[in-house]
């Protein structure tokens, strides 16, 4: 017959039949949990809807073109996002024109050419870049980098013969290349760090092959390494995208609000988030309101389908670079 | 069945491949490779004669690995420091003004586990070790891939076929492509690492059957912790033990049929019995 | 070359040496003659392929320097013309009107601080259950929660200010702290949601389910084992979350009365005047604003790196 002694041991068994039977704190917390799902899920749909409700009214007005057609002139009550949707795409080009080369150039330096502790340092850095609030951004762009833009940059670049197309009218800093140009600064941390991700993740066992049939190691960059990060910097170029097309506050600082159909780059213009921070507090309510939240709407929808397309093709990567990592002994 | 019998029977089967008289297609001398302070492998002296399949033995672990890939060059880039001396074919190649790249073109190598570059085609794959060497020329890019495929036995799987990826091949199929793909440079010798680790008996068998085709015209170094296979494939065997200070080394080399059968150092005797059964 | 003691051809096209001197295009002799060739190529075009190696590497080099020079430009420049407005006044007085000195951005400090705070009050409650919610349960729910905190990180945080303006200052006529607290927190909810998600996913999976298995009651097994086991993980993602919280302005353009009551909004307001000395304030302000930000990234990923290190 075995004597229960030691107290410790009577007491964890029996904690252990309570625990078992207390059911009411698990429900409790199960509801926490539901609630909590169901609560981030309510606010999800609400932000939708709200959006949707509120750019009705613009939208009964200006009917259905109002995504399309041109012209933004809230005096003479006209409402079109069209314009702004050009001016978004504009910006968010020359801003890719600028951070693809740059970024994943440097990606590939950290990724396959720089020492380690240099690779370590600089990396740091550029997530550094991307924690920095894009109202400093902003600040540093409109006080320091348009002064620059106005008075060296946009000249030199005007007086380029092959680039008149580009760069003709005048100069005075606020423009859609400074706008471009913050938000290359912005996005430049999604792509150097995604794509190096990329770039790291082709398996060891592709470049030794390379190797030993006597490629230099920069054939073996371009011809293996680029080619197997495929799908991870096209997925690192398409969330930096999403990211270009929401940015607002530094953009509508630089770019010289000015509604126009862009002839020049560095003419002022306007994209969707810099109309919405320029126009919302003068909006005329009503329509006006109306249509500036229509545009958040137009906003959402761009940046959340380009965003959808991100995280896929971020998913379709993982699979890849799990299986491919054979280093081989 | 005994890896002595094996080899007796192999070399039953065929006659004797003569080492040509050109001399031994690499040598080793005193080769010592270490990673940092951690000495992998040292003593190796080992002429690798041309033409003829030279299979490296061993349990895991004994640097018959790291012997192969320092002939290439690969540690390199991992970090390993090779001393001693190796000649490919008189050629030191190790000497301060020798270009790894040139070695490496004149070297093929077959890795654990088949890696074709996931995003080419069956066709660029064999022909990317030339075009990484600047040849360009486009029939004689496809005179030498069909060669190399038909050499690797797989021309008639993928002839009609070449554009596709070459993922969609079976393990043994995307094996016998590297080894296409390492034959199509014309290479003096060909590095086999295990080749047929990652692969079922079938395809095994095929490799096994392709080493002993490609053998008389192609110097093989096979690395191999199967000593059957040693025994069915290779002309000469050399057996890499670790010494008492759990440093890999090389005990004996010969011909295979005599280090399996009569070997001079007790310590391969005791290993190769200890295969048996 | 000897023909008559060759084993049986192999299947799949191999050649045997007998087919050497019908096709002489596939058979050894032709790829004797091709090695030459070959080497010769490699030997000539070595020089071209490293010196296009180089110039690719500088070109690499170059692009880095690129990427490092406008973290290094915004920092100098920050600091550069935000020190000389710093001092005591700044930090402890409340702004004051034009002319007269010894003004402060004390009001916006402590503005920033109310509306962060509540935020984070709002969020990490609601951020740790969901994540957990996420970790324990499979099915459709989980995977369009999941999703759906995907898509919100994604949404612009101007929209999400929109969306708290129509929720919470239009039907109530007025600004307030809580609109803007709680457009924060939407910001920062998906953040946490994904990076306590992936913390707790770290942590050993067969701990929590031994757990269950000896019967104990589900929130007790969360709370000690996953919650104790991945706390490293997620004040990483949540410190990051609030960084992120912290700096942003769009938000808080729609839900606050006035710029002297956010740090960020201040910043737009002054630094988008022509005045000089209005300016000042903006520079100071964003210096404090960028340190406190980068003390808080770095902070994060301090706690980060002591993770990965004890897990070795």
């Amino acid at each position: 017959m075995t004597t229960l002694t030691g107290g410790a041991g009577i007491a964890s068994i029996k904690d252990a039949v309570r625990l078992r039977h207390e059911r009411p704190g698990g429900r409790a917390y199960a509801g926490l949990r539901w609630g909590a799902a169901g609560l981030f899920v309510a606010v999800l749909l609400g932000l939708v809807v709200s959006v949707a409700i509120d750019s009705s009214q613009a939208l009964a007005h200006s009917g259905i073109g109002f995504l399309w057609s041109g012209t933004w002139n809230p005096a003479a009550n006209q409402y079109g996002a069209g314009i702004l949707v050009l001016g978004t795409v504009v910006t968010t080009s020359v801003a890719m024109v600028i951070v693809v080369p740059v970024g994943l150039g440097m990606a590939a330096f950290l990724s396959e050419l720089a020492p380690r502790w240099l690779a370590g340092s600089l990396s740091t850095a550029i997530d550094l870049l991307a924690a920095v609030p894009s109202i400093v951004v902003g600040l540093w762009a409109l006080l320091v980098l348009s002064p620059l833009f106005g008075n060296h940059v946009e000249p030199f670049l005007k007086s380029i013969p092959v680039l008149e197309w580009f760069f003709h009218g005048y100069a005075f800093g606020p423009s859609i290349l400074l706008a471009s140009v913050v938000l290359a600064v912005m996005t430049l941390p999604t792509v150097v760090a995604l794509s190096r991700t990329a770039l790291s993740g082709v398996a060891m066992a592709d470049r030794e092959a390379a190797m030993a049939l006597g490629a230099t190691r920069w054939q073996i960059v371009r011809e293996v390494v680029f080619p197997g990060a495929r799908s991870g910097i096209a997925a690192a170029l398409t969330l930096a995208v999403g990211r270009a097309l929401g940015e607002s506050i530094a953009v509508a600082m630089v770019i010289g609000n000015s509604p126009a159909v862009p002839h020049s780059l560095i003419a002022p213009g306007a994209t969707l988030g810099s109309a919405i921070v320029n126009q919302f507090a003068e909006a005329a309510p009503g329509i006006g309101t109306s249509s500036v939240i229509a545009l958040a709407g137009v906003l959402l929808v761009l940046t959340v389908a380009v965003n959808a397309g991100g995280h896929a093709l971020l998913r379709g990567m993982g699979p890849r670079r799990a299986a491919g990592d054979g280093a081989v002994r | 069945m005994t890896p002595a019998s094996v080899a007796a029977e192999a070399s039953g089967r065929m006659p004797p491949r003569q080492a040509t008289a050109s001399g031994p297609a690499v040598t080793l001398e005193d080769v010592k490779v270490s990673f940092g302070d951690h000495v992998a492998v040292r003593n190796v002296t080992l002429e690798l004669a041309a033409r003829q399949v030279t299979a490296l033995v061993g349990p895991s672990g004994c640097g018959k690995t790291t012997v192969l890939r320092a002939i290439n060059r690969l540690h390199d880039h991992t970090g390993g420091r090779v001393e001693g001396k190796i000649r490919l074919g008189g050629v030191d190649v190790y000497a301060p003004d020798t270009d790894p790249e040139l070695i490496r073109a004149r070297i093929g190598m077959v890795f654990q586990r088949p890696n074709p570059f996931p995003t080419m085609s069956i066709l660029d794959n064999v022909t990317s070790g030339l075009r990484f060497n600047g040849i360009r020329n486009k029939a004689m890019l496809r005179e030498a891939a069909e060669s190399a495929l038909r050499h690797a036995a797989l021309w008639d799987i993928v002839k009609d076929r070449l554009n596709q990826t070459a993922l969609r091949l079976s393990g043994g199929q995307q094996q016998r492509l590297c080894i296409a793909r390492a034959l199509a440079i014309e290479p003096d010798v060909l590095l086999m690492d295990e080749p047929c680790s990652a692969l079922d008996p079938i395809a095994t068998a095929k490799i096994e059957d392709l080493i002993t085709n490609l053998a008389s015209e192609v110097t093989i170094v096979l690395v191999t912790h199967n000593m059957f296979q040693a025994a069915r494939v290779s002309d000469n065997a050399a057996v890499f033990l670790l010494d008492e200070d759990r440093v890999g080394e090389l005990v004996e080399v010969g011909p295979t049929v005599q280090v399996f059968d009569s070997p001079s150092n007790e310590r391969t005797k005791q290993y190769v019995t200890g295969h048996v059964g | 070359m000897t023909g008559a003691d060759r084993p049986a051809a192999v299947p799949g096209g191999a050649l045997t040496p007998d087919d050497d001197s019908e096709a002489g295009r596939w058979g050894w002799a032709a790829g004797e003659r091709r090695r030459p060739i070959i080497q010769a190529a490699s030997r000539r075009t070595l020089r071209r392929r490293r010196l296009i190696g180089r110039v690719g590497r500088g070109l690499c080099m170059l692009c880095a320097a690129i990427g490092l020079a406008p973290l290094v430009a915004l920092v100098y420049y920050t600091a550069e013309r935000g020190i000389p407005g710093l001092s005591v006044d700044f930090f402890f007085h409340a702004p004051v009107p034009e002319g007269i000195p010894g003004g402060g951005v004390s009001t916006a400090i402590s503005g920033t601080a109310r509306i962060v705070g509540l935020a984070i009050v709002m969020a990490i409650p609601v951020g740790v259950l969901a994540s957990l919610f996420l970790y324990e349960r499979r099915g459709r729910l989980a995977g369009a929660v999941r999703f759906g905190a995907d898509l919100l990180t994604g949404v612009p945080s101007i929209v999400i200010g929109i969306f708290a303006y129509a929720l919470f200052v239009r039907p109530l006529h007025h600004f307030s702290d809580v609109a803007a607290s709680f457009a924060l927190a939407v910001l920062m909810l998906p953040i946490m949601i994904r990076a306590n998600e992936e913390a707790m996913r770290s942590v050993a999976v067969d701990l929590w389910e031994a757990g269950v298995a000896l019967g104990a009651r589900r929130s007790r097994v969360a709370r000690s084992v996953v919650l104790r086991g991945s706390l490293p993980g997620l004040v990483t993602g949540n410190l990051l979350a609030i960084s992120r919280g912290v700096g942003e302005t769009a938000p808080l353009l729609f839900t606050v009365a006035a710029p002297t009551f956010a740090m960020t909004l201040l910043i737009y307001a002054d630094g988008t005047q022509p005045y000089p000395d209005v300016q000042q304030t903006a520079w100071s302000t964003a210096l404090v604003l960028l340190l406190f930000v980068l003390v808080l990234s770095g902070a994060a990923r301090l706690v980060a790196s002591r993770l990965t290190r004890r897990a070795r």
